[in-house]
């Protein structure tokens, strides 16, 4: 037995644990996508039933905008509270914290509160609008077709900009002060320090949170699901809530699991394109 | 020694995670709206059969779907659950609960449309113990202040428009539906209009869809228009039943379909409402028709211990048990003569039961209702007229029953 091979013997157990927890789901998704409810093969079927369906293209594209949108304003918003967080200012430890606060709430609970404060009769935030005059009568934000989706959006980056926050901050901490001491020696404003040292610095932690957030978006079902559940007429599908309704409210597995095939290979081609456009262009801007 | 304490600690866990049954046991899983009721009877049938012991798990109705079939499918599934009516044709068809001829007694006793919900390939496999159907609620103060006749509530569509029309007036809608939430609250609402009319979503053989016919375009229209003509709130879209209740108990609805359930709440809510019950109203000349739904007992395939599964469905099955138990009305007619059934305010709702029909059995259920509530949606949204959205609907139903 050479080294690599006595090596490989003691990862064994650990691969078959691994194995079991991830190739057998994936396998098994795989099976169910091309078998029907009695196990029987019946080829594409699935897909095409999947495929033909309404609904699939259109959560297809509710995804890449609520997922796109949610991204750029977490990612923006995050990081400019990161940098007004690394500021010295008195209080700064109580106002990082509660920048954390809507990550720290839960993804139901902060779902099911923002769903009765959008609500048209009694939501709040048609309550206080309508008070001040900003609205003449209640808007129905959950109920029209062109406000539900930028909404979610919102929602969904207000829960989320938090962790972009913390992160972008962590990195920011971790800057060398002498950069900062280089660069007033030279005369450099504030907004050039944002753009020459902080950004720069933290390139590669906003490249890696991007990346979480793009994963994380892509399986997200717990905002909207709670919210609008896919309505109203399916404006707020996307793909993920789509997959479990087919799963767990149709009954529907065989279908469910080809949509799931397919939305997997989309999501991998969507990530490698990520990670070789921005993960892998290092040190332009250094 | 350590070594066996933690081979004793992971066998405990297996058995916890994996929710082992001795035998003599028996897991129930039932609804928290019966929880005290439950408890009751468990306890009388522990006495009538001591070797077996009832282990009572209390679940909810939110997610409740998805829980069970959840459980159904890991292969560790409790002996006995509680699950609508709807449900049980989907868990049957997917082989994931076994078959309860046998526990049947009495079939005639039964109202013959819960048996149909429960019935698949010929093979019964549910015992349903609750049954209920809506009728309208309404406030009979709102009826006096707008000038109609509390005693004499609309028997027809056009008098029910006619009144919603003269009952909305500022902040008060006449009649509230729902177009949003839980889904199977609009079906419930909607469908029956559909089908007094005459028509259907689907047709009986489950080959075709209906609903792009006439009669249920008419009733769908008949249905939507009153939030068209605003006599249903702004918030429509995002109501479902119990936004309704809400909505009737801040008085700002004066009249929606629902079962006697609502009753108690908004008695202890909003004590000065003075509640009249309703018919739902019909077309001029046909009958009225309403949604039968309620829960059956089913017994998992992968149930550890089915014989005293069998044992306990049948105990509750038993017509004094089933009247005691149910939160609405039994499944059976024997029970129906208890006393708690004959409280006046559920004269109106005992007088629908005979008109509750079950939905059809298919096996794409579900995402058939799907396409016909995207369909009301886009109705409401104003995407769509009735007929172009129910074209749309069908189409997609249409495919859905051609597959095989």
């Amino acid at each position: 037995m050479d080294r690599n091979s006595t090596g490989l013997v003691f990862v064994l157990p650990a691969l078959i644990v691994l194995a079991m927890l991830i190739a057998y789901p994936v396998a098994y998704t795989g099976l169910l996508s091309v078998t029907d409810r009695q196990g029987a093969f019946v080829g594409l079927d699935n897909f095409n039933a999947v495929l033909g369906a309404r609904a699939t293209p259109q959560a297809f594209w509710n995804t890449l905008w609520f997922v796109g949108g949610s991204i750029v304003f977490q990612v923006v918003l995050g990081t400019a509270a990161a940098i007004l967080l690394n500021q010295n200012f008195v209080g700064r430890g109580i106002v990082r914290s509660i920048t954390l606060l809507p990550w720290v709430v839960p993804g139901i609970v902060a779902a099911t509160t923002w769903a009765w404060m959008f609500h048209t009769e009694f939501g709040i935030i048609n309550y206080m609008m309508t008070g001040a005059g900003v609205i003449p009568e209640p808007i129905g934000w959950l109920t029209n077709g062109s406000t539900v989706m930028p909404v979610l959006i919102a929602i969904n980056v207000w829960k989320l900009f938090p962790f972009v926050a913390i992160m972008v901050l962590a990195g920011l901490q971790s800057i060398p002060n002498d950069l900062y001491e280089a660069a007033r020696v030279d005369g450099a404003n504030f907004w050039q320090e944002v753009f020459h040292i902080m950004l720069p610095q933290v390139r590669s932690v906003i490249v890696a949170v991007t990346l979480l957030l793009v994963i994380w978006g892509l399986n997200s079902i717990t905002i909207i699901y709670a919210i609008t559940r896919g309505g109203p007429a399916n404006r707020t599908l996307i793909t993920p809530i789509q997959i479990f309704r087919l799963a767990f409210e149709s009954t529907n597995f065989n279908q469910a699991a080809a949509l799931s095939v397919m939305f997997f290979a989309v999501a991998l081609v969507i990530v490698i394109i990520y990670i070789k456009a921005l993960a892998s262009t290092p040190g332009e801007a250094k | 020694m350590k070594l066996k304490k933690l081979a004793v600690m992971a066998t405990a866990m297996t058995m916890l995670a994996s929710g082992v049954a001795f035998a003599g046991d028996v897991t129930w899983w039932t609804p928290n709206f019966n929880e005290a009721r439950a408890r009751e009877i468990v306890a009388k049938f522990e006495k009538a059969n001591p070797d077996v012991k009832v282990k009572l798990e209390i679940t909810t109705s939110d997610g409740l779907p998805q829980r069970v079939l959840t459980a159904l499918q890991s292969g560790a599934a409790p002996e006995v659950i509680d699950v609508q009516h709807a449900w049980i044709n989907g868990y049957a068809q997917n082989d994931l609960v076994l078959p309860v001829d046998d526990v049947l007694k009495d079939r005639d006793d039964y109202i013959p449309a819960a048996l149909d919900y429960a019935t698949w390939n010929s093979k019964l496999w549910g015992i349903p113990y609750r049954i209920e159907t809506h009728a309208i609620i309404y406030n009979k103060g709102a009826f006096k202040d707008a000038g109609l006749d509390p005693a004499k509530p609309p028997l027809t569509w056009d008098e029910l428009v006619a009144a919603a029309k003269t009952l909305s007036k500022g902040k008060l809608s006449g009649f509230g539906i729902t177009g949003g939430g839980e889904m199977g609250n609009t079906i419930f609402r909607s469908l029956p209009f559909i089908w007094m009319n005459g028509g259907d979503i689907i047709s009986a053989d489950g080959k075709k869809a209906l609903v792009n016919q006439p009669a249920a375009v008419a009733a769908v229209k008949f249905y939507t228009d009153f939030f068209k003509n605003k006599q249903a709130p702004a918030s429509t879209l995002e109501n479902d039943g119990t936004a309704l209740r809400r909505l009737f108990i801040a008085e700002t609805v004066a009249a929606y379909q629902s079962g006697q359930f609502d009753i108690a709440s908004i008695k202890k809510e909003n004590p000065k409402i003075d509640i009249g019950v309703m018919q739902i109203p019909h077309p001029a000349d046909k009958k009225t028709a309403a949604l039968l739904g309620g829960w059956s007992f089913v017994i998992p395939k992968s149930a550890k211990n089915p014989t005293d599964a069998k044992k306990l469905v049948g105990f509750l099955a038993e017509a004094e048990n089933q009247g005691a138990l149910t939160d609405t009305f039994p499944a059976r007619k024997s029970a129906m003569s208890l006393p708690r059934f004959s409280d006046p305010i559920l004269t109106v709702f005992k007088e629908m039961l005979p008109y509750g029909r079950a939905v059809p059995n298919n096996k794409n259920w579900v995402q058939i209702t799907q396409a016909y509530f995207d369909g009301i949606q886009r109705i409401l949204l104003g995407d769509e007229d009735v007929q172009k959205s129910m074209d749309g609907a069908a189409k997609d139903i249409q495919a859905l029953l051609d597959q095989k």
